[in-house]
């Protein structure tokens, strides 16, 4: 039983792999850098928790 | 027309990690991580020390991560971000330090996973019988790294969904094989005054004690990944304390009993041999039903484990882009799952060559002496919080008591355990360490440089106390 | 205090980064391995013809060997008799400390080098 499986987990990494690389490069030609790499720490405490003591 | 307005709308458009998390999942990634530990790892004190070495260290590590986890969620209740220790060093003690910090973190989560696939693939041959070829163990390692990056690249909630929901069913079964072994009668399953004899208890006598310490770091190794989760939890100031400390009595309490039932079903020397004590424990009660139960739930432990990890390993990489200690390219978030996309692909290829090619001993004690690394930064990380920022100066989402005892004690494991590793691991141990300097001094005096100064501090706190 | 602009890193730069952080990894994990230092101290206390008296095993832990697929003494006797060795190599142990305690000094120190400036941009240089 355990073959069958672990054929089936090839097939399935092997389509796992290809649908992120295809997902990968489908963002990264949709999307610009600078958007993609837009994240910056601490933004979001910054507008919403106002730090007070 | 519709191209173009797409690329300048998206010019001004930002986009972050999702805040979507709450306490169980805080608890799901902590303890998902941990568990693991109790199902193979901590057994290996028995072998440095015997089966009461293997229950002191037990409570005694466990106070070493009951100060990590009270340090921890004291600072990560503050410095809310992912990356977590990381995002810590950086505001408290420096870049250098920062990124030190990552790589610890990286290499801790990276070995374990790659570890944990190892282990679910010795499970699976261990029962697989005739057939099962190099072709098939590989397999089983390539399709649970790829399928959990795959989870991990779609997703951060449902990834932590499934974690704690196997997590859960790993720990009930701990529970459940406590309950049918009869503990509260001797002599019936369990024969603990058989096993464990005055003779046998402490077969090296107490240097054996301190030198099982190096295990011992895995009943409880990875418990401080809960804060990678900062920037992804819905109210990090009240998830995360909360959720790291159930954590922590979680796996105090699975801990104890998985000692309890080992030591009363094994000899030490088949204790500290053994690959997979529940498991092997689960047989030994002669029940089918306990040892299969026993067999998923050490692959679901492995799984939950292998799992957190690519989150917090990934999370980690993509906070040394995000502040270009690593080329920017590693900080992209996928703009639909909302995820540390690139840094989740790159790192998939790197466990998985390391699962193929390397040792496993050496990945776990790499893992251990990154995790130890860590703790002994926590231990001045925190005396440096207090001094630059006193209680009363910045808001703290939760203040821990009775310092600085707690970091002091922290400190001073830290120290028996170097001691510990060094006893049988020395020279993996000084060869580790020279990687760190070799990285330190790259990073110090190369790579810099591309840091942007001022932008690395994001926290709107006041000017440190002394600067 | 002048604001520090970082230099562009060229995208080959960045690559090249990238693979020295890489390859400094994959080196840590196997240079102990071809200089043989993986290895453990310990060493098997090897007794001839061994029975479970001789390796110190009561009847009822000998019922549980059993269990486990040890059919005979010679079956266990591996890993019974698998001893760790702890003395302790001084001059080791004093090199290793000098490395670590090195490394934290450094670690420590270079740290606040940078961090005085990053606190001194932001906070001094408005």
């Amino acid at each position: 039983m355990w073959i069958t499986v672990v054929n089936i987990g090839w097939a399935v990494s092997a389509l796992l792999v290809a649908w992120m690389v295809y997902d990968w490069f489908r963002i990264d030609s949709t999307y610009s850098e600078a958007t993609l790499t837009s994240s910056r720490e601490g933004e979001i405490e910054a507008a919403s928790e106002k730090h007070k003591l | 027309m519709a191209k173009a307005a797409q690329a300048s709308s998206s010019a001004v458009q930002r986009v972050s990690l999702l805040r979507v998390l709450g306490p169980a999942h805080v608890w799901a990634l902590g303890v998902g991580i941990v568990l693991v530990g109790e199902y193979t790892g901590w057994n290996f004190a028995a072998d440095k020390g015997g089966t009461l070495a293997a229950l002191i260290i037990c409570w005694v590590i466990g106070l070493l991560y009951t100060s990590v986890a009270m340090i921890d969620s004291e600072v990560t209740s503050t410095v809310a971000a992912a990356g977590g220790q990381y995002a810590q060093a950086k505001h408290i003690v420096g870049p250098l330090m920062a990124f030190n910090v990552a790589l610890y973190l990286v290499f801790a989560y990276t070995m374990l996973e790659v570890s944990n696939a190892i282990l679910i693939a010795d499970t699976i041959k261990a029962y697989a019988g005739e057939g099962f070829t190099d072709w098939h163990y590989r397999g089983v390692i390539a399709t649970v790294i790829v399928v959990l990056a795959a989870l991990n690249y779609r997703g951060v909630l449902m990834t932590l969904n499934v974690n704690f929901v196997i997590t859960a069913i790993a720990y009930l079964a701990i529970i459940v094989l406590f309950f049918s072994v009869q503990p509260w009668s001797q002599g019936a399953v369990l024969k603990l005054g058989e096993m464990v004899t005055p003779e046998n208890a402490l077969p090296y006598g107490w240097i054996g004690v301190i030198a099982a310490f190096h295990w011992g770091i895995w009943y409880y190794l990875g418990i401080e990944g809960t804060t990678q989760a900062a920037e992804e939890v819905r109210s990090p100031a009240r998830s995360l304390p909360y959720g790291t400390m159930a954590g922590m009595i979680t796996l105090l309490i699975g801990a104890s009993l998985t000692w309890y039932i080992c030591a009363s079903l094994m000899p030490w020397q088949y204790l500290g041999f053994t690959y997979y004590p529940l498991l092997d424990a689960g047989k030994l009660t002669g029940s089918a039903a306990l040892e299969t139960m026993m067999f998923v739930a050490t692959i679901l432990a492995a799984l939950a484990s292998a799992n957190g990890c690519i989150n917090d390993a990934a999370r980690a990489w993509f906070s040394l882009g995000r502040d270009r200690y690593l080329p920017q390219w590693f900080s992209a978030v996928h703009p639909r799952y909302r995820t540390p996309y690139r840094s989740i692909l790159f790192l998939l290829p790197i466990a998985l060559a390391f699962a193929f090619i390397a040792n496993l001993g050496q990945a776990i004690t790499f893992s251990i002496l990154s995790g130890i690394l860590q703790y002994t930064f926590m231990s001045i990380n925190i005396i440096k919080f207090r001094q630059k920022w006193p209680l009363g100066t910045i808001r703290r989402g939760y203040t821990h008591p009775f310092h600085p005892l707690p970091a002091i004690v922290l400190f001073i494991l830290c120290v028996v355990t170097y001691f510990a590793i060094f006893l049988g691991y020395g020279a993996q141990l000084t060869a580790m360490v020279v990687f760190y300097i070799v990285m330190s001094l790259w990073f110090h005096f190369y790579r810099y440089r591309y840091v942007r100064r001022g932008d690395q501090f994001t926290m709107p706190w006041p000017k440190p106390n002394g600067y | 205090m002048a604001k520090y602009t970082p230099p562009e890193q060229s995208k080959a730069m960045q690559w090249v980064d990238i693979i020295f952080v890489v390859a400094a990894i994959f080196f840590a994990l196997w240079f102990p391995l071809w200089m043989g230092w993986a290895g453990v101290s310990r060493a098997i206390e090897k007794i001839d013809n061994p029975t479970w008296e001789a390796l110190g095993q009561t009847p009822a832990q000998v019922e549980q060997w059993v269990k486990l697929g040890f059919a005979d003494a010679a079956a266990a006797h591996d890993i019974i008799q698998n001893k760790f060795d702890y003395h302790i190599d001084w001059m080791q142990l004093i090199i290793l400390a000098i490395v670590i305690i090195g490394y934290f000094v450094f670690l420590f120190q270079a740290s606040d080098k940078e961090y005085r400036e990053v606190i001194d941009e932001k906070f001094n240089g408005k």
